[in-house]
C-alpha cells in the first residue's frame, strides 16, 4: 500500500495525463483524437519541452535559469542577420549564443553570487533590447529550413524524429553520468556535495552552460517549427510556460529530484491542457485567463514541497 | 580626523555612490542637452519619475523583506486600464475600485508566500500571469481613451508649476520613508528581511507582517497605476511592459539590496532618479527604449551583484 | 607501548586563526597509531571542528606540520588530497545528500572509477556498494533513497562513504584509513548510539577513528586514547587504557577548573508563600523525540532538562517555545491551554520567551545595539501618536543595558558585527532582561563564549529569577544547571527518569 502511494506520489502528473485524456476523449469524441489536433498538441509539446529540457538542469541544482526566452529572440535576429552570409548554416549561431549565454550567466551566478531568477531575467530583458534594436522592431522572418517542419511520412512530422535524439542527451547526461549524479547533489544539500569533494561551483557554471546549449540545440528544431520568425516582444507566457513543464513535471524549485523525463511529461500534460481549452469555443482572451489560473494553480501545487523551509 | 572621514565613507559608501552617480548623470546630460534642466526637460523628468517612484516604494518595502514582487507591473497596468475602461460606466468610482482590485492581488501574493511557503517569485510570477490573463479579457488588447477632466487633473493639473502627480509621489514617498524609518511597522520590516528567524523569535507574526508587505505593495501599485493612466489619458496592454528590469534596477540602485534588510524608500528615490533620468536623458538624445533596455538589464545585473551581502548568503541559488 | 610504534599520522604545531583575531588552534601537536579510537573532546568552541576539517583537508592551517608515518608531507589541500593519503571526514551534519540513493551517494565523488566514457556503470557501482555494506554489516538496500534510512544507518553509511573513498583513492595498501567522525551522535536517539560504537569497535581491527564529541561518557565507553582540547589548546591527553579517569576528571580539564567552584555562589531562593503553577505540562509527547513528559513549573522557579544532546531535551524546549509542535499531550501555561501550531509570536504575546545562545536565532547583526533592545521591546519606545519609535529612549534603555550587563561597546548606536561574541550574548540577554517574560525559555544561553562574559550572564539571569521570572534550562554544560537551576528533570531517551535538586546532579556527576 505504501508503495503504491509512493509510486503515486511520484509520478503524479501521470494520472493527471491519463485522465485529462480520458476526459477530452469524453468530452471532444471526435475533435481529440484527430490528425489536427494530434499534430498541434505534438507541436506545443515540442515547443514546452524543448524550451524547459535545459532549465530542468538548472532547477535540479536548485536555480532558476529564464534565459531561454531572450536566446530565443536575440538568436532569432542573428539568424537573420546571417543568413545572407553564412546560408542555411546561420541557423548554428543558435547553439553557439546558447553555450555562450549559460556559460557567462553561470560564471557571473556563482562569481558574483546574485539570485540566478533576477539574473537571468536580466540577461533575458538585455537580449530583448538587443533584439529590438537589431531588428527595428519587426519580426523577421527566415525562409528556408523548411525541411525540418516538413513531414518524413505522414504520420511522423521530422521535428519530432529530430527532437528525440536531443531528449534522450538531456535524460542521459542527468540519469547515467556523475554530471547528472553532482546537478542532483547540488540540488538536494549543496554543502554536503561540497563535503563531497565536489566542486560545486564549477558544476554549478556546467549546468547553466548544458541548460543555454540545449535550449540553443532546441531552437534549431523550434525556430522554422514557431514561424521562422522570433518575437520582438517579451511575453510573459513565454517567460512562464516552460517554468510549468518543469514545476507540473515534478521537479520540484528547491532542486534535487525529478529531472528532464519528469519534464517531457509536464510539458505533454501542459500541451493537452492548452489544446484541450483550445478546442472549447471561448473566447481567445478567457482561454488566456483560464491558463493563467492553471498556471498559478500549478505554481501553488508545485512549490508546496517547500513548506518548512525559509522562502524568500 | 582621517581615519574618521574613512570610516564614514566606508560606512556611507552606497549613498555616496548613489548621490554621485545622480550628480553624474544630471551633468553629463546636461552637457549633452542643453535642454534637460530647462522648465520644459524638468516637466518631463517629473512626469517620468514619479508614478514609478510610486510602484518603487511599495516594492522596497517587499525588497527590504528579502523577497520579491514580480506582480507590481501587472498590477499597474491593471490599475491603469481598469480605469480607462470601465471610467465611462462607474465615473471615478473606478479609481476606489482599482485600488482595491490592486490590493487584492497584493494580498494574495502575500498569501501564496508566507502562508503558503511559495518562493516569492514564483508566487508573484503566477499571479502576474493571472492579472495580465485579465487585464486582456477586459481590454481586448485595444486602445482605450479617457476624456474625464476631473480624473486627468489628477495628475496633470498644474499646482506652482509642477503638475500634481509630482506632489502626489513625494507625499507618498515621505509616508513611506516615516513609516519605514520610524514605525514599529518599519521596524519589524528590516527584522523580517535581516534575519527572519530572529524576526519570528522576538515576536514578529511573520505571517501576518509578510502578508501586510505584499498587499501593500499591491496597493501602491494600483494608486501609481491610476495616476499614471491620469498622466497618460490612455493606453492599451502594451502599457509599462518593460518596466520590470528599471524598477528592479532602480531599487538596488538605492541601496536596497536583493538580500534585504538594509535600504529603504529613503533610499529609493536617488535609485529612481538616476534610473528615470537616465531613460528620460536618453530619450531626449533620441536613444530608443531598446538600447536602454540592454543598458538597464546590464546596469541591473552590475547592482545586483555590487550590493548583495555575500556575507549573510554563503549558497546563492 | 604505543610510544615504540610509528604513529601513522602527526601533527605539529598548528595554528589556526579566524579573520585575522579569533584564534582558533595555537600550537597543536596531535598524533595517531594504526587501529585506534582516539577521541577528541572539549567543549564548544574549543577548536575540535577546525582541528578535523584542518586534517581533512577542507581548511588550510596558518602553520604547522604534518608527518605520515615520520616523513613530512605537505597537508591536504582538499578532501581529495586528504583520501589519497587514507584520511577522510564524516561532518557533524549536511554529510547525508538525502536525495540521492544508497550506491549514488556511496560513490559520490569517484564515479570517474565507475564509469566508461562518460557512461556510468550503474551495475557494478551497485555491486560494489553491497560489497562494502555487507562487508560492514550494514544492512540497506542500495536502491533506497537516503532520506528514507533512519538516522542512524544514515551515519553508518556515511562511514562506509568515507571507507570507500578511501580505498578508491589511496593506492597504498600498507595504510591503515583513517576515518574522522565530528560529534557522530549528536542526531542519534539514545538507544541507537550503542549501535555506532559496537560498529567502530569492530570496525577498529582494519580501521583507525579520530572521534570529536563533547559527551564524556561515551568517549569514556570506548576511546584507546583521547585529546583535551581547552580555547585551542592541547591541555591534556590520556591514555584510556593503563589510566583509569572519571567522568569528573575530564569534565574539570576540559571547563579549566571544579564545577564545584560555582556551587559556592549559589544562592538558595526561599519563600514563605507556596509557589503558584505556573506551567504544567501533562503527557506531552513527539513521535520520534520525547515521550509522555510531564511537569510542573512553579513562578520564580527555574526548572532543567538535563540529559545528553540527543535526548530529547532541546526538543521540549523548541515545543513550549512553538519552534516545534507537539503530537499529543497538554500544556497550561497560567491557567490557560496553549494551542497546538501555535507560533512563537503567539507564546511570547502570553508571557513565554525563548532565548537561544546562538546569536543567529535571537540578533540582527547589521542593527545597533540600541536596535536589536528595542525590537522586543516596541511598546516602550513608541512615543508621539502611538506610532512613532522615539530613537531617545531606545538609547535610554540600551546604555541602562549596557551599564548593567557590562557590555563593551563604543555606543549604543554600535552595530552588533563589531561586537565579541560575549558581548553579543549579552546583547541577546538584555533584550529579554528588559522584556521580563513570565516565563523565559533558555536554550545553551552561553554557547561558545569566554568565562567572563559568562559569568556576566549568569548573573543576569539570576538576577531575572529573582525578580519572580520562571525559567526553563536545557544546555550541553552540566554546571549550568547546578548553577541555575531549582529542579533538574534527568531526561533520557526522550523520557523523563526522575527529579533531582542540583545537589545531587552534581553528585551524580561525579560518580558516573
Amino acid at each position: 500500500m505504501r508503495v503504491f502511494l509512493r509510486i503515486f506520489r511520484e509520478n503524479f502528473v501521470i494520472f493527471v495525463l491519463l485522465a485529462l485524456l480520458v476526459l477530452f476523449s469524453i468530452i471532444y469524441p471526435q475533435k481529440f483524437w484527430s490528425p489536427v489536433n494530434i499534430s498541434a498538441i505534438f507541436r506545443q509539446f515540442l515547443r514546452l519541452s524543448l524550451f524547459a529540457l535545459g532549465p530542468t538542469m538548472v532547477v535540479t541544482t536548485g536555480s532558476m535559469d529564464l534565459t531561454y526566452v531572450g536566446i530565443w529572440m536575440l538568436g532569432g535576429v542573428l539568424t537573420w542577420y546571417l543568413h545572407p552570409k553564412l546560408g542555411s548554416l546561420a541557423i548554428l549561431v543558435y547553439p553557439l549564443l546558447g553555450l555562450a549565454t549559460g556559460l557567462l550567466t553561470g560564471l557571473v551566478q556563482v562569481k558574483a553570487k546574485i539570485p540566478s531568477f533576477i539574473l537571468t531575467l536580466s540577461v533575458t530583458v538585455s537580449y530583448w533590447g538587443l533584439t529590438a534594436w537589431l531588428s527595428g522592431g519587426y519580426p523577421r522572418m527566415v525562409r528556408g529550413y523548411r525541411f525540418i517542419t516538413t513531414s518524413l511520412s505522414p504520420y511522423v512530422p521530422t521535428a519530432l524524429v529530430l527532437a528525440i535524439p536531443i531528449m534522450a542527451a538531456a535524460i542521459f547526461i542527468m540519469k547515467g553520468t556523475k554530471v547528472g549524479t553532482y546537478l542532483y547533489a547540488i540540488g538536494s544539500n549543496e554543502e554536503g556535495a561540497e563535503l563531497s569533494g565536489i566542486d560545486t561551483r564549477k558544476y554549478k557554471v556546467l549546468a547553466f552552460t548544458l541548460s543555454g546549449l540545449f535550449t540553443g540545440v532546441g531552437l534549431i528544431i523550434l525556430f522554422p517549427l514557431l514561424g521562422g520568425a522570433a518575437p520582438t516582444e517579451l511575453r510573459l507566457g513565454n517567460l512562464v510556460e516552460p517554468l510549468i513543464a518543469i514545476v507540473l513535471g515534478g521537479t520540484p524549485l528547491v532542486g534535487g529530484s525529478g529531472g528532464p523525463e519528469k519534464t517531457l511529461l509536464g510539458a505533454l500534460t501542459f500541451a493537452v491542457i492548452q489544446r484541450g481549452l483550445g478546442l472549447a469555443f471561448l473566447r481567445p482572451e478567457l482561454v488566456n485567463l483560464l491558463l493563467g489560473f492553471i498556471v498559478l494553480g500549478a505554481i501553488f501545487v508545485g512549490t508546496r514541497k517547500l513548506k518548512g523551509m525559509i522562502v524568500t | 580626523m582621517k581615519v574618521t572621514f574613512v570610516a564614514w565613507f566606508r560606512k556611507n559608501v552606497s549613498v555616496v555612490s548613489s548621490l554621485a552617480a545622480t550628480v553624474l548623470i544630471i551633468l553629463v546630460f546636461q552637457a549633452m542637452n542643453p535642454a534637460f534642466l530647462s522648465y520644459n526637460g524638468l516637466r518631463a523628468l517629473i512626469y517620468a519619475m514619479s508614478y514609478f517612484l510610486i510602484v518603487a516604494c511599495g516594492l522596497t518595502f517587499v525588497i527590504m523583506m528579502g523577497s520579491f514582487d514580480f506582480s507590481v507591473v501587472s498590477l499597474l497596468k491593471l490599475s491603469a486600464l481598469f480605469c480607462v475602461v470601465f471610467m465611462d460606466r462607474y465615473g471615478l468610482l473606478v479609481i476606489p475600485l482599482a485600488i482595491s482590485l490592486t490590493t487584492a492581488f497584493g494580498f494574495l501574493n502575500g498569501l501564496l508566500v508566507a502562508k503558503f511557503h511559495v518562493p516569492s517569485f514564483m508566487a508573484t510570477l503566477g499571479v502576474s500571469i493571472v492579472v495580465e490573463g485579465i487585464v486582456l479579457y477586459f481590454s481586448k488588447g485595444k486602445l482605450f481613451l479617457t476624456y474625464n477632466e476631473a480624473f486627468r487633473a489628477l495628475a496633470i493639473k498644474e499646482i506652482f508649476g509642477l503638475p500634481a502627480i509630482f506632489y502626489w509621489a513625494m507625499g507618498i514617498w515621505v509616508l513611506s520613508v516615516f513609516l519605514a524609518l520610524y514605525t514599529p511597522f518599519g521596524r519589524k520590516t528590516y527584522a523580517v528581511g535581516s534575519n527572519l528567524v530572529a524576526a519570528e523569535l522576538s515576536g514578529v507574526n511573520i505571517v501576518f507582517h509578510r502578508t501586510l508587505v505584499f498587499t501593500l505593495s499591491g496597493l501602491y501599485a494600483g494608486v501609481a497605476g491610476v495616476l499614471y493612466m491620469a498622466q497618460l489619458g490612455g493606453g492599451s496592454v502594451q502599457l509599462g511592459s518593460d518596466l520590470s528590469v528599471p524598477l528592479f534596477a532602480s531599487i538596488v540602485a538605492g541601496g536596497t539590496a536583493l538580500t534585504g534588510g538594509v535600504g529603504g524608500p529613503h533610499r529609493t528615490l536617488l535609485g529612481v532618479i538616476i534610473i528615470t533620468w537616465t531613460q528620460t536623458g536618453l530619450q531626449m538624445m533620441a536613444i530608443g527604449r531598446d538600447i536602454q533596455m540592454v543598458i538597464f538589464g546590464i546596469v541591473a545585473i552590475i547592482l545586483a551583484a555590487a550590493t548583495v551581502d555575500r556575507k549573510k548568503i554563503r549558497m546563492v541559488k | 607501548m604505543a610510544s615504540e610504534k610509528i604513529p601513522l599520522l602527526e601533527l605539529k604545531g598548528v595554528n589556526k586563526t579566524f579573520n585575522g583575531v579569533v584564534r582558533a588552534l595555537i600550537d597543536v601537536n596531535i598524533c595517531l597509531y594504526p587501529g585506534e579510537i582516539l577521541g577528541i573532546v572539549g567543549e564548544n568552541g574549543a577548536g575540535k571542528s577546525t582541528l578535523m576539517k584542518i586534517l581533512a583537508g577542507v581548511l588550510p592551517p596558518d602553520s604547522g606540520e604534518m608527518y605520515f608515518f615520520g616523513t613530512k608531507v605537505p597537508f591536504p589541500r582538499n578532501p581529495r588530497e586528504a583520501a589519497s593519503r587514507g584520511i577522510a571526514l564524516v561532518p557533524q551534519e549536511k554529510g547525508v545528500i538525502p536525495h540521492l540513493k544508497v550506491y549514488q551517494f556511496l560513490m559520490l565523488g569517484n564515479e570517474d572509477c565507475f564509469s566508461s566514457f562518460g557512461r556510468l556503470k550503474i551495475g557494478e557501482m551497485r555491486k560494489t556498494a553491497e560489497k562494502i555494506l555487507s562487508e560492514l554489516n550494514i544492512e540497506c538496500d542500495t536502491n533506497t533513497y537516503m532520506y528514507e534510512l533512519p538516522l542512524p544507518v544514515q551515519k553508518l553509511v556515511e562511514i562506509a562513504k568515507a571507507i570507500l573513498t578511501i580505498r578508491v583513492r589511496c593506492k597504498d595498501t600498507r595504510i591503515t584509513p583513517v576515518v574522522i567522525l565530528d560529534e557522530p551522535t549528536a542526531p542519534l536517539a539514545v538507544e541507537h548510539r550503542k549501535h555506532l560504537f559496537e560498529f567502530m569497535t569492530k570496525a577498529k581491527e582494519h580501521t583507525s577513528f579520530v572521534f570529536v564529541s563533547h559527551i564524556i561518557p561515551e568517549i569514556l565507553g570506548f576511546a584507546d586514547r583521547i585529546y583535551v582540547l581547552r580555547d585551542g589548546r592541547v591541555v591534556v591527553s590520556h591514555n584510556l587504557r593503563e589510566e583509569k579517569l572519571s567522568e569528573e576528571d575530564i569534565f574539570r580539564e576540559i571547563v579549566g577548573r571544579s564545577s564545584s567552584e560555582f556551587l559556592k555562589r549559589r544562592e538558595s531562593v526561599t519563600r514563605e508563600t507556596p509557589w503558584r503553577v505556573l506551567l504544567s505540562v501533562r503527557n506531552l509527547s513527539k513521535r520520534g523525540s520525547y515521550y509522555n513528559v510531564s511537569f510542573d513549573l512553579h513562578e520564580g522557579e527555574c526548572l532543567g532538562l538535563f540529559g545528553t544532546a540527543g535526548s530529547g531535551k532541546a526538543e521540549i524546549i523548541k515545543t513550549l517555545a512553538g519552534i516545534m509542535d507537539f503530537d499529543e499531550g497538554e500544556i497550561v501555561f497560567d491557567g490557560r491551554p496553549l494551542k497546538k501550531g501555535e507560533p512563537p509570536y503567539a507564546r511570547l504575546k502570553r508571557g513565554i520567551g525563548y532565548f537561544s545562545g546562538e546569536t543567529g536565532k535571537e540578533l540582527f547583526l547589521n542593527w545597533s545595539i540600541a536596535r536589536n533592545l528595542s525590537i522586543l521591546n516596541l511598546e516602550k519606545v513608541i512615543g508621539l501618536g502611538g506610532v512613532i519609535l522615539n530613537s531617545k529612549k531606545e538609547e535610554e534603555i540600551a546604555e541602562k543595558v549596557m551599564k548593567t550587563l557590562k557590555i563593551k561597546a563604543p555606543s549604543p548606536r554600535a552595530e552588533c558585527y563589531s561586537l565579541s561574541g560575549g558581548n553579543k550574548q549579552k546583547v541577546s540577554v538584555g533584550k529579554w532582561m528588559e522584556r521580563k517574560p513570565r516565563l523565559l525559555l533558555l536554550e545553551d544561553p552561553t554557547i561558545g563564549i569566554d568565562v567572563g562574559a559568562r559569568e556576566d550572564i549568569y548573573e543576569a539571569l539570576l538576577e531575572m529569577k529573582k525578580n519572580g521570572i520562571s525559567m526553563v534550562l536545557v544546555s550541553d554544560d552540566p554546571k549550568e544547571y547546578v548553577l541555575l537551576c531549582d529542579r533538574i528533570l534527568y531526561i533520557k531517551g526522550g523520557r523523563i527518569e526522575k527529579t533531582v535538586t542540583p545537589e545531587e546532579l552534581e553528585k551524580i556527576l561525579r560518580e558516573e
